[in-house]
């Protein structure tokens, strides 16, 4: 930790991502004090109003405030994601360790069944299993939560499979530590910066692809707002010169997805300089 | 080699298994029944029964795997009902829009990020560097198709220099491929050519970026890897000229990995682009896709997922094989 609040101060790549990424966290979590325009309150009247002090996003078709909504989409969009990386992580983490250290035909069958998920485009199959369990922001973000777990898992078996080789896991193994013991003790705080690096990239991928099934009408259902959505919402709207509808939402999904995807590839460069799997849509 | 093709030819066919179970398990879980939307919401109970017995439905899930892989296979699709028209012919017909703007959009992504990149770890300079990494990273996090929305407000509503979104432009008279710049060049029509590139410039860049900025990444990890090697220092020591150091030397040993990439990064494209092509309105499988989301038209969506899997599979093997041609330790391992 130490290390790294070091390392913003002459890493200006790092200090951009943390910079943009802390900026969303602070409008999510304080906008809504700081803001106390209703995201949901309609007023026709006035609609479709351009930025200005009262609106600084302006208004949507319906007359509601973009900046409350915007805020809004903040919320559920983080929280979406952070989930969808905390799950991704544990499922595909765990499944990852286990294979690595049972082998045999445990780790034949789930890299099997991994293959098969890596089989689909990432966002094909989110949409796949949004669809199958029907639209809503939980079967969106399982779909998501599912296109995430192979990477963890083939990162985490690969490193558990590399440092059971090493000399000291040997040595504890031939000394007789359990499994749980190896695990917890031996190989797990060998592969926590991984993790967080894979982390950063799910959640960049999983903000892009949470938008991506809004804006087909996947995700979370109007009239909550979510950024995929509202760009979908400000769609008819683009071409009539009312570009602020679509544009802060799609504003919003970029400096998160860029700062995170900058902070997890700065985290790799000074963790572990020789790495490779990367989240792409 | 014959036991290495088998042994890839045979993965890939485990895999395709894998996909089919899993899309089927996935597609399965739809709560919606079918029948009941297919027969309408003033159907009764008999009527719902029979549709249902008609789909197949009402047998034992392993029997329903079965003939949801053997109908895909021979082509039987199911059928479309807010279109009225089989799944199968609606696809075949709207195949070549997004082919053509699939490959557009890889070969700018392609092409471009190995010219920039290739040029700029050539020439050296560390501005250079840094403006093309960040320009990496903005391509990787834009959304597609909030880009492509931007580039219409932009370069149609503002500007006016490029055709707003209107699909693919005017059909040449003869198709033969289906493709429409290649079908103008054949017709020997060059404005033709010029107006189908014209309405694909905007779509095919929107989609392009995201990938481009990917193989920047990559390929400059890998130059940067290679130029860092001894026998490249033994090059320049020797006095060889820089430039056919880094274009006979450094580039072909750190070009694999952008190699493999550039396919799986073509089958994405192929299997759809779906965001991008609903902001142009383009006639693609895409547009298609959505419509069936939007309406619950089920069929299309299913044949769409398992063929975008498929033909990823398919490119997968091709590259797989392809790579262990060009670099024989691929092979032995």
């Amino acid at each position: 930790m130490r290390r790294l609040i070091a390392q913003l101060a002459h890493d200006w790549e790092l200090l951009l991502g943390v910079v943009l990424f802390g900026l969303i966290v602070l409008l999510a979590v304080f906008g809504g004090w700081l803001w106390r325009e209703d995201p949901l309150r309609v007023d026709i009247l006035n609609s479709l109003l351009p930025p200005d002090l009262a609106h600084p996003m302006g208004t949507d078709d319906v007359g509601r405030d973009v900046l409350a909504r915007f805020i809004r989409g903040a919320q559920v969009s983080m929280g979406v994601a952070i989930s969808v990386t905390i799950a991704g992580t544990l499922i595909g983490g765990t499944l990852g360790l286990l294979a690595g250290l049972i082998g045999g035909w445990f780790d034949v069958v789930v890299s099997r069944i991994m293959d098969a998920i890596l089989a689909f485009p990432p966002l094909i199959l989110a949409m796949a299993v949004a669809i199958g369990l029907g639209q809503g922001i939980v079967s969106a973000g399982i779909g998501v939560i599912l296109a995430a777990i192979p990477w963890y898992f083939r990162l985490l078996r690969s490193e558990v499979l590399r440092l059971r080789t090493l000399m000291y896991v040997e040595s504890a193994q031939a000394l007789g530590a359990s499994s749980f013991r190896l695990i917890r003790l031996h190989i797990l705080p060998q592969t926590t910066s991984t993790i967080f690096i894979q982390a950063s990239s799910v959640f960049g991928f999983s903000i892009l692809t949470l938008a991506a099934l809004g804006f087909v009408g996947l995700g979370i259902q109007p009239p909550t707002p979510e950024w995929g959505t509202m760009i979908t919402e400000g769609l008819a709207y683009a071409l009539t010169g009312q570009w602020w509808l679509g544009f802060f939402p799609g504003l919003g999904i970029f400096i998160l997805a860029v700062s995170a995807n900058l902070i997890a590839d700065r985290l790799r460069d000074i963790y572990d300089p020789k790495s490779g799997a990367r989240l792409s849509i | 080699m014959i036991d290495f093709l088998l042994a890839r030819i045979g993965s890939a066919i485990v895999t395709i298994f894998g996909a089919s179970v899993l899309a089927f398990a996935v597609l399965r879980a739809v709560p919606t029944n079918p029948a009941r939307l297919i027969a309408g919401p003033f159907a009764n109970d008999e009527v719902i029964a029979q549709v249902t017995a008609n789909l197949g439905l009402d047998k034992s899930l392993p029997v329903q795997y079965l003939d949801y892989v053997t109908s895909f296979f021979i082509g039987d699709w199911g059928f479309s009902y807010s279109a009225g028209q089989p799944v199968l012919s609606q696809i075949t017909e709207r195949l070549p829009a997004s082919a053509e703007l699939a490959l557009y959009a890889f070969l700018f992504a392609f092409f471009g990020a190995v010219l920039v990149t290739v040029l700029v770890s050539f020439l050296n300079s560390r501005w250079l560097d840094r403006f093309l990494r960040l320009l990496s990273f903005i391509s990787v996090g834009v959304p597609p198709f909030w880009l492509a929305l931007l580039f219409l407000m932009v370069f149609f509503e503002r500007l006016g220099w490029f055709p707003g979104p209107v699909g693919r432009g005017p059909a040449p008279t003869g198709l033969y491929t289906g493709l429409f710049t290649i079908d103008y060049l054949l017709a020997g029509d060059f404005a033709g050519f010029g107006t189908a590139l014209h309405h694909l410039a905007l779509p095919s860049i929107a989609l392009a970026l995201g990938p481009f900025g990917y193989l920047v990444r990559l390929l400059r990890a890998n130059l940067l890897d290679i130029i860092n090697e001894p026998f490249v220092t033994v090059l320049h020591a020797k006095g060889v000229a820089p430039i056919s150091t880094h274009f006979r030397h450094i580039l072909p040993n750190a070009f694999l990995p952008t190699l493999t990439a550039g396919g799986l990064i073509l089958a994405q494209l192929l299997g759809g682009s779906v965001l991008v092509e609903r902001i142009f309105v383009w006639p693609g499988i895409g547009t298609l896709v959505i419509d069936g989301i939007l309406r619950q038209d089920y069929a299309v969506v299913q044949a769409f997922i398992m063929l975008s899997a498929i033909i990823y599979i398919g490119v997968n093997l091709l590259v797989d094989i392809l790579y262990g041609y060009v670099d024989p330790r691929v092979r032995r391992s």
